[in-house]
């Protein structure tokens, strides 16, 4: 993965650096030994680590501030960091650039009932939000797997989703306001409470932006009560076409479950052994189909479901009747992870959606795939929105594995936008799908989006490197071509 | 002001390339349904691009729907009920506010998009920007683009579906609109619940939202509106202040327990279909205040404070309103319409954000006073470097928003 060049006079002037950043923030909050920083050197991608020039962590918003208008006038590069939790590089240290830590904002300003949000620090963990208002029955929607380390701010850097975001949404979609520093210093607040406003929706440009706009410097979420009730059905199918089958069936039928994730053989196997959740071993497939709501509804609705599944040829059906029974359900997904991590040394986690009718063909072309490369890929899937986790199994330490894997899961994404999809459902681009974003955006896509980033940040001193893959020059993004009415050279196809 | 008809986005391209190198500006226009939301542009021409219509696709099983851009919503609708399905952010009919234009077709999704128009479901399904999955459009500097996708869950690059969404046009012309469905409701049915003051309604209302019984949409109608609907019941309602109406929607075994325990809970009666369907639709499409000959304003505030809004109202005689979004969504209308807008803009300045904006304006209003909220000045900067991403010099539906956006 090639970074952007790092600049040599920004890196040998680092103790200049060092000493103006201690001006603005407590000394304490400045550290650049690098054996203090190496805990800084990665993010959820741990195939790359690089130490940044100085790692800062202020502790007001007036100090982000401080550091952020500091670094646009000194034309030093800026890579903003949550906890550290993305799987896609999103916070992957520059050489030349300042890591900008958000951990120390780790607490919720204000608990608002009346308005159904809470207004938090970006550095508080997503879990941490449900915890300080379940015990009057309400919750925070969103749900990624990461969610007792991820830090909001990082869930609106990367519009996080999680299991559940085929009935509750993204981040973006739970998200009220938010409070911004841009690179000039600047704070801004998007939105609010209230719901619509009557000016352009930046905090939606904002969320899943991957921190190359600005840095989020507090958020309000939208709380909701907690369904009364929620039951999971365990579904086995003995091929997974008709697993597929049975979750388009589900929709037709007009029922959003909460929750409907598949696993495939290999993925069963490996969480079985890990979690003994009961699942069923000789099943090719297997759906785990929540549905929460009122009891009366859910029970109907599970008898409906089962109808589905039972026509779409399921081989096995539970459905669970208490919450121990439906948490161990979830307990052998959640922990497919590691799971998969105990059966290879090594595996890469891809993230791509496609439209859910292609599930067969999908299955089939990794199918294809994994005995092109030579390496096995163990599938979990958030099936009712079409996003992919397929788990490339390999080891670092076998010369060319780790190269051979990265191609296969190259591959799976290629054949993903191919089959009518998108690169990343919820880990998003960072570093990682970054040089494969022009298999999805045109040039002029592309363009267009960085002149976006323009608008937010000339000089490019944001999280440069990550998400697109060439970097224009703002004057060169901005140059318009009008000529005495025409275009240069008319008669080109500029579509 | 001459029509430049577009049939698609190369020929949508081809007049913006025009515009830019003459350096005139253009009005785009879809079926015209609001076209006077907002503020007046001096455009040199407008281009139509009601020729671009029709859907493209549908797939009722991937929760997916690809449009073009002046597709009449009375056509998406008739398509999505046909398959129990619906848009859930509950589209408005601006028409019986807006004037004549849109009878007939509920004005483009175009339009619903580049408004970011949504109705009473709003308050618990999201805006219409919550169901933009994707598109493909001209931006302001004549060049082909496209955004994210037409599958539901994506994360790749910059989310500009959100930033087309409300915009009115002054960034791109969009075609090829891919919007997310869902199933429709089963059935539903609404509890009536009354209250002595505004104030008492919202609270309600709040108690109501701290019930695991799911309601999904909540708005607070006074008494004469709520006589004019005829919710005003020989029972207890008879004369109250104010009626809080709470929606619930789901399948009927559902809907019938969660409606048993809230009355349990809080009294009240019932409203059933299809008394339920329209009274919602009205509420929908605003048209408690449509007969009056008068301007109307909509304004947007958390809920909670919204009845510090109504207070202040007390200073202008002859305000009519109506609540939705629990309290957060307010549409008022006097006589007094520029006193009207100024005293919502004074109250929402002591708040925490909030917008008020003139949606419909009978004389000429909008010259004194702007229908959109001013903006402070560090947003009114990043707005216009936003505008000028897009739309450099300004040939979109310049002025519409704001001056020189």
């Amino acid at each position: 993965m090639l970074m952007p060049d790092p600049d040599q006079q920004v890196i040998d002037r680092s103790d200049e650096i060092c000493a103006a950043l201690r001006d603005l923030v407590p000394g304490n909050c400045v550290i650049d030994s690098p054996e203090s920083m190496r805990a800084f050197d990665a993010d959820g991608l741990s195939a790359y680590r690089q130490l940044p020039l100085v790692v800062v962590l202020p502790e007001t918003v007036d100090e982000i501030a401080a550091v952020m208008k500091y670094c646009h006038q000194q034309g030093i590069k800026l890579v903003p960091r949550g906890a550290g939790t993305s799987l896609s590089g999103g916070a992957l240290p520059l050489s030349d650039a300042v890591l900008l830590g958000l951990g120390k904002f780790n607490r919720i300003l204000e608990i608002d009932y009346e308005n159904r949000c809470v207004v938090a620090q970006p550095g508080v963990t997503n879990l941490a939000i449900t915890d300080a208002v379940q015990h009057d029955g309400f919750y925070y929607a969103p749900d990624p797997s990461s969610q007792i380390a991820c830090s909001v701010g990082g869930n609106v850097a990367e519009n996080s989703g999680g299991v559940h975001c085929l009935k509750y949404g993204l981040t973006t979609n739970n998200l009220l306001g938010i409070e911004i520093v841009t690179i000039e210093g600047e704070v801004l607040r998007f939105g609010g409470k209230h719901l619509d406003a009557g000016d352009y929706d930046l905090m939606g440009i904002m969320t899943g932006s991957e921190g190359l706009l600005g840095v989020v410097s507090e958020v309000t979420l939208r709380i909701l009560q907690k369904p009364a009730t929620a039951r999971a059905l365990l579904v086995g199918f003995d091929n997974t076409d008709d697993a597929g089958q049975a979750v388009g069936d589900v929709i037709a039928a007009g029922i959003i479950p909460a929750g409907m994730e598949m696993m495939d053989g290999l993925a069963i196997s490996a969480a079985e052994d890990f979690a003994n959740a009961g699942y069923p071993r000789d099943a090719a497939a297997l759906l785990i189909i929540e549905l929460d709501g009122p009891e009366v509804e859910v029970n109907t609705l599970i008898a409906r479901v089962q109808a589905i599944v039972q026509s779409a040829g399921a081989t096995s059906i539970r459905i669970s009747q208490s919450e121990e029974e439906r948490n161990l359900f979830w307990a052998g997904r959640k922990s497919a992870f590691p799971a998969v991590g105990r059966i290879s040394p090594d595996y890469l986690c891809m993230d791509g959606t496609i439209p859910r009718r292609k599930l067969p063909d999908m299955m089939r072309r990794m199918a294809s795939l994994s005995q092109k490369y030579g390496l096995r890929v163990a599938n979990v899937f958030h099936a009712g929105d079409g996003n992919l986790h397929p788990l490339i199994l390999f080891d670092a330490n076998a010369p060319g594995q780790l190269h051979r894997a990265e191609e296969f899961g190259a591959d799976i994404l290629r054949s993903c936008v191919e089959m009518g999809g998108v690169l990343t459902g919820e880990h998003g681009v960072g570093v990682e799908k970054r040089d494969l974003m022009t298999i999805q955006f045109t040039e002029e896509d592309l363009k267009q989006q960085q002149r976006l980033k323009c608008a937010f940040d000339p000089d490019h001193l944001l999280n440069p490197g990550k998400v697109f893959p060439h970097l224009h020059r703002c004057a060169e993004l901005g140059r318009l071509h009008v000529h005495k009415g025409k275009l240069p050279h008319p008669d080109l196809p500029r579509f | 002001m001459t029509d430049i008809n577009a049939k698609n986005l190369d020929e949508v391209g081809a007049a913006i390339r025009t515009a830019m190198a003459d350096k005139t500006s253009l009005d785009v226009i879809g079926t015209g349904s609001k076209r006077h939301l907002g503020c007046e542009t001096n455009a040199d021409a407008a281009l139509n691009t009601s020729a671009m219509s029709g859907i493209i696709d549908y797939q009722p099983e991937e929760l997916v729907m690809t449009v073009r851009a002046a597709t009449p919503m009375r056509e998406i609708e008739s398509v999505l009920n046909a398959a129990n399905q619906m848009l859930p952010f509950e589209p408005p009919d601006m028409g019986h506010i807006l004037g004549q234009h849109s009878t007939g077709t509920g004005g483009s999704i175009g339009g619903i998009i580049a408004t970011n128009l949504s109705g009473p479901r709003r308050l618990t399904a999201g805006a219409a920007r919550d169901y933009l999955l994707g598109f493909e459009a001209i931006s302001g500097r004549g060049e082909r683009f496209k955004s994210g996708g037409k599958v539901m869950k994506n994360v790749t690059g910059y989310d500009l579906s959100k930033l087309m969404c409300g915009s009115f046009g002054t960034l791109a012309v969009m075609d090829e609109i891919t919007l997310k469905t869902l199933p429709a409701a089963e059935t539903n049915i609404s509890l009536l619940l009354h209250a002595d003051s505004f104030n008492a309604a919202v609270k309600l209302i709040a108690e109501v939202f701290a019930t695991p019984h799911e309601p999904g949409s909540a708005a607070i109608l006074p008494q004469a509106i709520a006589a004019e609907a005829n919710l005003c019941s020989a029972k207890a309602g008879a004369g109250s202040a104010f009626t809080a109406v709470i929606r619930l929607e789901g399948i009927a075994p559902s809907v019938d327990d969660r409606l048993a325990n809230l009355k349990a809970l809080f009294g009240g009666e019932m409203l059933a279909k299809p008394a339920s369907d329209t009274l919602w639709r009205q509420i929908r499409d605003v048209q408690p205040l449509a007969e009056l000959p008068q301007d109307i304003w909509k304004l947007s505030v958390a809920p909670a404070d919204a009845p510090k809004i109504i207070a202040a109202m007390d200073s202008i005689s002859d305000v009519s309103y109506f609540a939705d979004w629990a309290g957060g969504l307010l549409w008022l209308s006097s006589p007094k319409s520029e006193q009207l807008g100024l005293t919502l803009r004074q109250a929402l300045s002591g708040l925490h954000g909030g917008f008020a904006m003139l949606v419909r304006d009978v004389g000429a209003t909008r010259r004194q006073i702007a229908p959109f909220q001013p903006l402070p000045p560090g947003m009114f900067d990043l707005h216009k470097r936003v505008k000028a991403a897009f739309d450099p010099l300004g040939v979109l539906n310049f002025g519409r928003m704001h001056a020189s956006i």
